[in-house]
C-alpha cells in the first residue's frame, strides 16, 4: 500500500519479499513480475532496499550517477569498504580517471588484435566437444573457455589460473547482503585480494595485458600500485558472470532448437542472438546504488541514503519496454538490454565478453544441428545467477 | 538536431556504428568518426537509435 506524505508525494509501495532467499535467486522471475506491478521502486523490508524493477527507471538509474551513487554496490558495508578508491565503486570525477585506466587494456579497441585467437580457441573447443558426442556444458565450455581466454590475456599462471573460478565466483557472492553465503565465501575473496596485492610484473606472461598494466606503473601512466587494483577487478568482475552468461548460451539453444536454427540459416544474427541471451537470463541478479538525495520515482519518494538494489533481469522483462518479454527470440536482437548496465559504469569488460561469446556463439551455429540437453542444475547464489551443470546428452552435428 | 559525441567516454565499442552505418563508422584506430553531424528526418531518428544503444552513453542528439 502507499501512504501518503508530504507535498503530494507518496512512499514506495512495500513488500515482505526477502531479495537473497534461496528460492527467489534460484528462480527470481516471478517475484521481478510481482514486484515490477507492485511499482517501478518497490521497498523490501526484510532486505531494507529500495529495489528498481521497470526497465525505464533501471536505465534512467544507471545514467543518473549525480542522484545514484556507486559507493553501495554491494549490500554490506564490509564489501563496499574493500571496494572503496575502485572505478566500480567511485563517483565522477574520480571514477572518469579510474575508468580510463580499467578501460585502456580492455575496450574493444585494445581488444581488437585478439579477435582472431578468441574465434580459433572457441571453434576448436567446441570442435573436441562436437566430436565427444556428449559432455557437461558448463565445465567443458561455460567455465573452460573464458578462463582460458582471460588467464591468458592477463597473463596468469600456475596455482593462479587453479584458483581463477573458485576466487572470480567468491568475488562476486561477498556482494550479496551478510547472508550465510556470503559470510563463507569472504575468506576465498580474501586469498585474491591477498595475491592481487602483493602480484608482480614477474608473476604475468611477458606481453601479457596484465604485464602492460604493471609497466604502466612503472612509467608513471597509472599512479602508483594501482596495477593490481585492476587486475583484481578484471578477475572479480569478468570471470562469473561471463562463465554464466556463455552457459546461458548454451543452456538456451538447447531448449530453443528453432532459435539455434534461426542463427544458423542467418549468420548475421550471432550478435542479436547473444543480446537475446543476456536479456533473456540476466547473469547479475541485484545491484546495488546509494540514493545521494531524495529521489522522486513516479511520485514516490526514496529517502536521501538509501540503498538501492537494481534489478537488472526484471527490467529486461518489463513488458512496457519488450513485447513478448518472456519469450526468447533472437531476431529481436535488444541491443538496449539492461544486463551490461548502462552509461558510465556500464560494463567495462563488455567488449570481451561480446568477443567471446560471438565465437562460441558462432562456432555452434557452424557445427551443431541440435543440442539435446538434460535438465540444468543451479545452486544459490547472492549476485551472479548461473547454472552449476548442464549436460548435453547428444550433440547432433551440422 | 547534431549528433554530439562525449569523446573521452567513447569506448570503442561500436553499436552506434551497427545501428546507423549511415551516419558514423569507427575508423581503422577503433576511434569513432561522426561522418555527419547535423541530421535531420529519418537521419535524425537513426541519429537518435544509435545514440540509445551506446552502452556507455557518450552519444546524444540535441
Amino acid at each position: 500500500m502507499a501512504a501518503t506524505s508530504l507535498a503530494g508525494m507518496t512512499n514506495p509501495p512495500t513488500s515482505d519479499i526477502d531479495l537473497f532467499a534461496d528460492e527467489v535467486v534460484l528462480d527470481p522471475y516471478p517475484v521481478y513480475a510481482e514486484l515490477r506491478e507492485d511499482g517501478p521502486v518497490v521497498h523490501l523490508r526484510r532486505n531494507d532496499v529500495y529495489a528498481l524493477t521497470r526497465y525505464d527507471v533501471i536505465r534512467g538509474a544507471l545514467a543518473d550517477w549525480e542522484s545514484y551513487s556507486s559507493t553501495s554496490i554491494a549490500f554490506n558495508p564490509m564489501a563496499n569498504d574493500a571496494l572503496t578508491g575502485t572505478s566500480l565503486a567511485s563517483d565522477p570525477p574520480v571514477h572518469t580517471r579510474l575508468r580510463a585506466t580499467l578501460t585502456e587494456n580492455l575496450s574493444p579497441r585494445a581488444l581488437r588484435g585478439l579477435q582472431g585467437r578468441i574465434e580459433a580457441k572457441a571453434d576448436a573447443l567446441v570442435a573436441e566437444l562436437v566430436d565427444k558426442g556428449s559432455f557437461e556444458a558448463i565445465d567443458a565450455l561455460a567455465r573452460a573457455f573464458p578462463l582460458e581466454v582471460v588467464a591468458d590475456l592477463i597473463g596468469f599462471r600456475g596455482h593462479v589460473r587453479e584458483n581463477m573460478l573458485r576466487w572470480g565466483q567468491a568475488a562476486m557472492q561477498v556482494l550479496g547482503p551478510m547472508n550465510q553465503r556470503t559470510a563463507e565465501n569472504f575468506p576465498i575473496a580474501g586469498e585474491l585480494y591477498g595475491w592481487c596485492s602483493e602480484v608482480t610484473a614477474d608473476d604475468l606472461e611477458e606481453g601479457s595485458v596484465g604485464r602492460g598494466i604493471f609497466d604502466a606503473e612503472a612509467q608513471g601512466a597509472i599512479p602508483p600500485n594501482t596495477a593490481g587494483h585492476i587486475i583484481h577487478q578484471y578477475l572479480g568482475a569478468g570471470v562469473d558472470t561471463t562463465v554464466a552468461a556463455i552457459g546461458n548460451v548454451v543452456a538456451l539453444f538447447g531448449s530453443h532448437p528453432d532459435q539455434l536454427d534461426l542463427v544458423r540459416s542467418d549468420p548475421s544474427l550471432v550478435p542479436g542472438a547473444f543480446n537475446e541471451v543476456l536479456r533473456f537470463w540476466a547473469p547479475v541478479h541485484a545491484w546495488g546504488r546509494r540514493a545521494v538525495r531524495d529521489v522522486e520515482i513516479d511520485g514516490a519518494v526514496v529517502p536521501a541514503g538509501a540503498q538501492i538494489a537494481i534489478l537488472f533481469g526484471a527490467g529486461n522483462r518489463d513488458p512496457r519496454h519488450y513485447e513478448n518479454a518472456d519469450t526468447f527470440l533472437v531476431e529481436r536482437g535488444p541491443a538496449d538490454h539492461l544486463s551490461f548496465g548502462y552509461g558510465p559504469h556500464g560494463c567495462a569488460g563488455q567488449g570481451l565478453a561480446r568477443l567471446e561469446a560471438h565465437a562460441v556463439i558462432e562456432a555452434l551455429s557452424r557445427r551443431v544441428k541440435r543440442l539435446v540437453v538434460g535438465p540444468e542444475v543451479r545452486v544459490p547464489s547472492n549476485i551472479t545467477r548461473s547454472i552449476e551443470e548442464l549436460p548435453v546428452l547428444e550433440v547432433i552435428p551440422a | 538536431m547534431k549528433i554530439v559525441l562525449d569523446r573521452p567516454r567513447c569506448e570503442g565499442h561500436g553499436l552506434c556504428e551497427e545501428a546507423a552505418p549511415q551516419l558514423m563508422h569507427l575508423d581503422d584506430e577503433g576511434e569513432l568518426v561522426l561522418d555527419r553531424e547535423d541530421v535531420d528526418g529519418a537521419d535524425a531518428a537513426l541519429a537518435k537509435a544509435a545514440a540509445r544503444v551506446c552502452p556507455v552513453a557518450a552519444l546524444r542528439v540535441a
